[in-house]
């Protein structure tokens, strides 16, 4: 596969249809993989595939980085957990679909973070997100790179992620605040789980509106509830748990239970998923008057 | 000279004593599957095998949020009152040796045109106890930027690990020899213990501080375009500086209602968009390359040649916690050519 990539790239290259290739890379020790941005086509070699390409590059087709955009029409290698993303990115408006070439991975799952690998993918090392995989054959592209993946995902989500939502709703309020409050205490402020997330493209964050000072910007308990409150109903039925927010928050604050409640809340109310159909808007930016209200008390 | 022996079984009375006269210990221990520096009150809770703690030790000495005034907006103006800090005995046990030399970097900071004495006064009573390294991971430089598991300074009392789990101290500072004639009980007399090797990483093939600070020098190195395609895929988050032992950027923050309120001291990160954005909406340093070519410069030109001190000790943390992996070797490696 890896080299079909490469010959994929080299091709959409040379032919001037794409001015970069944002894909994944080595390290220099070859130990851990890293974003590259590929500009020249006798580079495409630098482009790698394997079970810890875990970055989601499509935060690289954002506004926050003018400097990407500045190199051209980019093509970009995605999962299909990631091509999600970019589907809400489009149907956002964030991304015309014509701008952006994308090549679509065939998936068997990646490790959950790259310092668990030891030489093999073994089912207990990989994300949640994994296991309930039904995009293993990317599902929009423009081209697909790998042979059909007949992987079914089971048909009760199951996995770390879910049964932790599970204890946690089994909880009572002060139960459920008390767990919150513990994990949100660690929170450092660094705003890599908003940084990473392609979804969070705001070039100004409330966080950062100051006249007034909408969010405490301390790390203190208060702050750190306001932050992760607010980030959190900001994603709500756009979020299409890629994980990348986990996986970058430096203190482990476990935010796929976040992101995932959320999936969960919106598919009940409003029958809706992110990130499959570009063509229909999230639920939080339109109105139906066939949506619930039973909210109202 | 170590010639101290701290036996392992003793910890637990150094550790209540020191928090028994109302001080902290600081020590790695494990909280949310990581290994850590946090407050310790039992010698069970303190972790001996571990590389470095995710976090520095530095919010300790620079909590990364903290009151440093009150103020009351009233019809004759603001009142505005200055906090007092009042810090307690802090001893930091387990400090690797490479971290150790960061404080005096901070200090360099703090103390440069205006002496801030929420920091300094912390400083001064705070007592670091370094460990040498029995082991390291690919992210571990120290030798590289001239440290080692070896390296003394920094610290005020150096412990090394003994095959049996006691350590052999050395006190290397005043302050390090007055911790131990207090804590006399515990610090026997040392008599022929051995201690583990230590494990003193290679050096980077390929890296030449000299040639790096040479570059940067030379402010045409400001145009190079290897700084935007190695640091492009910067996100722009706080995790490397967070973690980093030098790194001493701080805003400063009013909260409270409209009339009342304190003023914080918060960390920030010259990582963020919005660290050096003008009011007029002018950001000099617009694009992340720039913003990631200014830690690298404080961290090997600003910091040696103001200060005479090490912006970067080697840890690896900024590697270890990267999002997209970005690896400050590589970058010293291309600058090296
Ligand atoms: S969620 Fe699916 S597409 Fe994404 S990494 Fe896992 S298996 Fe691959
Ligand atoms: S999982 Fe996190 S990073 Fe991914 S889309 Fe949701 S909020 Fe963003
Ligand atoms: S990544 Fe984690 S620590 Fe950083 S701001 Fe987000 S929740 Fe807080
Ligand atoms: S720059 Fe990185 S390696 Fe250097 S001291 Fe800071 S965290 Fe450690
Ligand atoms: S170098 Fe890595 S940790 Fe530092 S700001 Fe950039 S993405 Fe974040």
């Amino acid at each position: 596969m890896e080299n079909t990539l490469r010959q994929k790239a080299k091709e959409l290259l040379a032919s001037g249809e794409v001015k970069v290739v944002i894909g994944w890379g080595w390290n220099r020790t070859r130990t851990r993989t890293t974003p590259v941005f590929i500009t020249k086509s006798e580079e495409t070699d630098r482009l790698v595939w394997n079970p810890l390409c875990v970055n989601n590059l499509s935060v690289y087709l954002t506004r926050k980085f003018k400097d990407v955009q500045a190199l051209g029409k980019p093509a970009i290698v995605a999962r299909g957990c990631d091509i999600k993303n970019i589907v809400v990115l489009i149907s956002e408006g964030q991304v015309k679909r014509e701008n952006v070439y994308i090549i679509g991975m065939v998936c068997n799952g990646v490790v959950y973070r790259q310092e668990l690998w030891e030489g093999e993918l073994k089912p207990e090392i990989m994300p949640t997100k994994c296991h309930n995989c039904d995009v293993r054959n990317p599902h929009l592209t423009d081209s697909v790179i790998g042979g059909k993946s007949s992987f079914v995902p089971p048909e009760a989500p199951a996995g770390m992620v879910f049964d932790k939502i599970k204890a946690i709703d089994a909880r009572d309020a002060s139960g459920k605040w008390s767990f919150w409050i513990n994990e949100f205490s660690r929170c450092v402020k660094c705003y890599a789980c908003r940084q990473v997330c392609s979804l969070c493209y705001c070039e100004r964050c409330i966080t950062e509106k100051n006249m007034p000072q909408w969010i405490e910007t301390s790390a203190h308990p208060r702050g750190n509830l306001s932050w992760n409150l607010t980030r959190a109903m900001h994603l709500v039925g756009r979020c299409t748990f890629c994980g990348e927010c986990e996986r970058a928050c430096p203190v482990n604050i476990p935010l796929n239970l976040v992101n995932q409640k959320m999936i969960l809340v919106v598919k009940d109310a409003f029958d809706y998923r992110s990130g499959y159909d570009e063509k229909v808007h999230p639920p939080m930016i339109v109105f139906n008057p066939e949506d619930k209200e039973n909210f109202i008390k | 000279m170590a010639d101290k022996l701290l036996k392992r079984e003793d910890l637990g009375k150094l550790i209540g004593s020191v928090v028994g006269g109302g001080g902290v210990f600081v020590a790695p221990t494990i909280d949310a599957r990581q290994v850590v520096f946090k407050p310790v009150t039992k010698a069970e809770e303190i972790v001996t095998d571990y590389i470095v703690a995710r976090n520095s030790y530095k919010e300790y000495v620079f909590p990364q949020t903290e009151v440093v005034a009150d103020y009351t907006i009233g019809k004759d103006g603001v009142d505005l009152r200055s906090r007092k800090v009042e810090p307690k005995e802090t001893v930091i046990f387990g400090a690797r040796p490479c971290e150790a030399s960061s404080l005096s970097a901070l200090r360099a900071v703090f103390t440069w045109d205006f002496i801030d004495e929420f920091y300094t006064k912390r400083e001064d009573k705070t007592t670091v106890i370094s460990v040498g390294c029995t082991k390291a991971d690919e992210a571990c430089f120290c030798t590289t930027v001239a440290l080692s598991p070896e390296t003394k300074t920094g610290s005020d009392i150096y412990l090394l690990e003994t095959e049996s789990g006691d350590y052999l101290a050395e006190a290397v500072t005043d302050k390090g020899r007055a911790f131990i004639k207090k804590h006399a009980s515990v610090f026997g007399a040392a008599g022929g213990e051995k201690a583990k090797k230590l494990f003193i990483p290679e050096k980077i093939k390929g890296i030449d501080p000299g040639k790096v600070a040479e570059k940067l020098s030379d402010k045409g190195h400001y145009e190079d375009p290897v700084w935007a395609e190695l640091t492009r895929k910067c996100i722009g988050c706080g995790a490397c500086t967070f973690v980093c032992p030098t790194c001493h950027c701080f805003d400063i923050t009013d909260e409270g209602t409209a009339f009342e309120g304190e003023r914080r001291k918060n960390w920030d990160a010259c990582q963020f968009d919005t660290f050096t954005l003008h009011a007029s909406g002018h950001n000099p340093r617009d694009l992340q390359y720039k913003r990631w070519r200014n830690r690298f410069n404080c961290k090997f030109s600003f910091y040696p040649n103001k200060f005479s001190s090490k912006g970067c000790v080697g840890c690896g943390r900024c590697i270890r916690v990267c999002p997209v992996r970005l690896d400050i070797t590589e970058v010293m490696e291309e600058l090296s050519k």
